[in-house]
């Protein structure tokens, strides 16, 4: 500290002098802060224009040409039975996503958080009900020739974009062009599905395929949502995504990066009397406890992706109504017998049905999640085709030492997993867990639990150790992705397992157009990997939502997917 | 004077260069992003096509030479999840975090201040005992638990403020309040403790014998000495404010550059991660260069030190 021994006079001068200097100072570091940030923040789209002839009154679904895919129940039941009719779309609904869509063109996003803020601004040409039907939509019928390589669409008349545009076969051709170029869409294999889309009239469109895709209808309403051409050609894809537009229940209002995502009511919607809100906000909230406050204070109205004591937390809270459901994702120990699992024990079907009748699966669930979980029966998932064919292994640790004694391993045997860090709900917890039951039959399990993105860059290479644990979700209402995903060997990147038998099945099931035949085939798959088990079977998670009270027809399917056109929200 | 300039803004160009090296290093020793990225259905030859389009598939030096020569342009090509160029994301949050940061300094300075001086005058008495409890207290608790119980008493039990978001001006109190409270008890700790210190220095003495009043010395004397380490804490703490919100960020559903951070790494966007870690090196070391002017021109025993 210096000393201040001065003259009063030289003292004011001193303290005038470094009050210039630090003005001077907090000057520059107030520009070198504003200098880095914009104004503005917020995108929004050019004003609506509403088309000049009226929309036609929306008739009744003609029924389509073909019976609708009997894919099972799939819809969690609606959070209540509708209020009394209302006229035009009422008040505000305010859903909380766990993260920050990437995009809403749908050919570009890759989460669900986007999935399900995009999707409400589309529609597809067909759509899937909640009771996991294929019903008409954009096309009102369609035709399939004798071999099921060629669909005739016939598209709905007198629809029109959030823009203005007409919708017409145009649409469709652009909407699969943009769909399978690599440059602007990240799925392009959603798309070529189909080897040609091609305009027959200004409202018919043809797709053919090779061969049969039983799989294609449902690809399209999961991934061809239809956008119009004239504005896609000229503002392209980074322009669309800043200002996207569809034929959907809702429209584009703005999207302030990093807080919410606004939609309004489509006044001209074709389906009539839907939306029921009249606007529509995405809230992005991480940390799921900040979720739980925010239902709590009213300050949005649906919240998903809670933990079960989160759940449980809010059962007494008054105004808040909970729910929860089985998740179509499958957790599993997976079995290597490419590369690491070669030699090992493990290549034994034996060795394998006893590591699946040693693991207790309902203790698991109930020391970690509450008891909420349901043991997997196999790789198909609740609600999926061909579900229910299989018992889920018993919990059964004499059976299993039985199994490994004929195997030859009666004094058991040492083998290396892998578990992902982070990357799921307490499956740290689950491989440990798994990890002491095989321990209790004699088996030595050395653990690895490793980073998430370093585990999936080696699971990736076929690099991770001859047991590895990890979960599969699927969208689609069949489990023939995450089947051929985790199943067929060299071909798919995250697959460790190859069986000359599974591919064969795998191959039926991908051209069986007939969902019967399907099915039954789905059932024989089941039987030969009870058998002959890739995995350890796990379990299917439940998925934790709470609701406002004053939400009505929620429906979330067991996918995650939601639409909330019908959900109605009590008006301000 | 420029001298001493020149040498600094040497250094700090030295450091950010070092920055730069070490954000490209630390992200690739965790392993591949095209596989992350890529749906996990996608197949093997896919994947090897993203990897090469990204350039991921280059030799390390390649990658980093191309790295460093657009990244000291601004270019830190498009975030792998919005598609979009990756530093305008991470400008577009500034705004964000520097409200919280300025907010939650705000805060501390008035509350640390006032009540280290308090306590410095008089120590022992039951404002500074209070105030060594709080500054005690700020400093122990871990801030993303103390964000979850205001949350739960000022949100939920009494709905006073709003439980996340920048809607209303005053959405900004809970979270700026946690980020500023272990600023504030340095603050109030060295207030304090300069105070006590300086109090008993000769100068005070001889202005005390001199038979100036109590309140002369104290803001004549006494606080103008009490500054000067004040200051230099301070450009440190706004440093740290700036980028050490990521929980608070996060947890309050900031819309800032910390929780871009935390979302960034999750979805292992590597431009993205890199424009912010470089980003924030240059705020800091921009600011720290500033607070190194200015303690040099408060205090000349920095300027003319050899």
């Amino acid at each position: 500290m210096y000393i201040n021994i001065m003259n009063p006079n030289r003292r004011g001068e001193m303290i005038m002098k470094h009050v210039y200097k630090i003005s001077l100072i907090l000057i520059v570091l107030v520009m070198v802060l504003s200098a880095c940030g914009p104004a503005a923040t917020s995108t929004t789209v050019p004003p609506t224009e509403i088309p000049a002839s009226p929309v036609p009154p929306t008739t009744a679904p003609t029924a389509a040409v073909q019976p609708p895919t009997a894919v099972p129940p799939t819809a969690v039941p609606p959070t209540e039975v509708p209020p009394t009719e209302v006229s035009g779309p009422q008040g505000t609904l305010r859903v909380a996503l766990s993260g920050e869509p990437a995009s809403l063109y749908i050919p570009n996003t890759p989460d669900m958080n986007s999935d399900t803020a995009a999707s409400q601004l589309y529609d597809p040409l067909v759509q899937l009900d909640d009771q996991g039907n294929i019903q008409p939509s954009l096309a009102e019928s369609w035709d399939i020739s004798a071999d099921g390589t060629e669909y005739t669409f016939h598209l709905r008349k007198g629809v029109t974009f959030h823009n203005g545009d007409p919708f017409t076969a145009d649409d469709v051709v652009a909407t699969w062009e943009y769909g399978k170029n690599p440059d602007t869409s990240k799925w392009p294999d959603r798309f070529e599905i189909a080897k040609t889309v091609e305009k027959i009239d200004d409202f018919t469109v043809k797709v053919t395929t090779d061969g049969p895709k039983p799989l294609l209808l449902i690809t399209m309403w999961d991934f061809w949502s239809i956008i119009p051409k004239a504005y896609m050609d000229k503002v392209g894809v980074a322009g669309f995504e800043q200002a996207p537009v569809g034929t959907g229940p809702f429209e584009f209002v703005e999207w302030v990066k990093g807080d919410h995502i606004t939609y309004k009511a489509n006044p001209n919607y074709w389906q009539s009397g839907l939306p029921k809100a009249e606007t529509l906000t995405f809230r992005f909230i991480p940390d799921s406890a900040t979720r739980v406050a925010a239902i709590q204070t009213d300050e949005v109205d649906i919240v998903t992706r809670l933990t079960a004591e989160e759940s449980q937390s809010l059962k007494d809270v008054s105004g808040v109504k909970t729910l929860e459901y089985p998740l179509t994702r499958e957790y599993y120990i997976a079995f290597n017998n490419l590369t690491t699992g070669i030699g090992q024990p493990t290549m034994d079907a034996k060795v394998r049905q006893a590591m699946n009748y040693a693991v207790d699966i309902d203790g698991i669930l109930k020391a970690l999640f509450l008891g909420y979980g349901k043991r997997s029966t196999g790789f198909v998932a609740t609600g999926e085709l061909g579900y229910g064919n299989v018992q889920p292994f018993a919990y059964d640790p004499e059976k299993a030492k039985q199994l490994l004694k004929e195997a030859g391993y009666e004094n058991g045997f040492t083998i290396d997993m892998a578990c992902p860090a982070g990357a799921y709900s307490s499956f740290e917890e689950v491989c440990q867990a798994i990890v002491g039951n095989l321990g209790e039959v004699g088996i030595t399990v050395n653990l690895n639990i490793m980073e998430s993105g370093q585990y999936w860059d080696l699971e990736a290479k076929k690099q991770l150790p001859p047991l590895f644990g990890d979960a599969w979700a699927d969208t689609s209402g069949e489990a023939y992705n995450r089947l051929y995903g985790a199943l067929g060997g060299n071909n798919a990147a995250y697959s460790s397992w190859s069986d000359p038998k599974i591919d064969e099945l795998l191959k039926s099931i991908s051209e069986e157009v007939d969902t019967a035949k399907r099915k039954a085939l789905y059932e024989e798959l089941q039987v030969y990997m009870q058998v002959n088990p890739p995995f350890i079977y796990l379990y299917e998670p439940y998925t934790f939502e709470a609701t406002r009270d004053t939400v009505q027809n929620y429906s979330p399917r067991h996918s995650e997917f939601v639409y909330f056109t019908n959900t109605t929200v009590a008006a301000p | 004077m420029l001298r001493y300039f020149l040498n600094k803004l040497a250094l700090s160009i030295l450091l950010l260069l070092g920055v730069l090296a070490l954000v490209f290093l630390m992200l690739r020793v965790t392993g591949d992003p095209a596989a992350l990225m890529m749906p996990r259905e996608a197949s093997p030859q896919e994947i090897e096509a993203f990897r090469e389009k990204m350039g991921f598939n280059r030799p390390l030096g390649v990658q980093f030479v191309d790295f460093m020569s657009k990244a000291v342009v601004g270019n830190f090509g498009n975030s792998l999840h919005y598609n979009t160029p990756a530093l305008p994301l991470v400008v577009q949050r500034l705004p964000a975090t520097v409200e919280l940061a300025a907010v939650g300094l705000l805060m501390a300075l008035f509350i640390g201040v006032p009540l280290g001086l308090v306590g410095g005058f008089n120590p022992g008495s039951l404002i500074d005992s209070f105030g060594r409890l709080l500054g005690l207290l700020g400093q122990c608790i871990p801030n993303f638990w103390l964000a979850l119980i205001l949350i739960l008493i000022f949100a939920v039990r009494y709905g006073w403020f709003p439980a996340f978001g920048r809607d209303e001006p005053k959405s900004v109190i809970l979270p700026a309040f946690v980020l500023g409270l272990a600023v504030m008890s340095q603050i109030l700790r060295m207030t304090r403790s300069t105070v006590l210190e300086v109090r008993s220095e000769d100068y005070i003495r001889t202005a005390r014998s001199k038979g100036l009043n109590s309140r002369t010395i104290y803001f004549k004397h006494v606080l103008r000495n009490v500054s000067i380490p004040l200051v230099s804490l301070i450009g440190v703490q706004f440093c740290y404010m700036l980028s050490g919100s990521v929980y608070i960020e996060t947890i309050f559903a900031w819309p800032g550059m910390g929780r871009l951070l935390q979302e960034s790494i999750g979805w292992r966007d590597f431009p993205l991660v890199q424009a912010l870690a470089v980003f924030t090196s240059v705020v800091v070391i921009t600011l720290n260069l500033a607070t190194d002017l200015a303690y040099a021109l408060l205090d000349p025993r920095i300027r003319y030190g050899k």
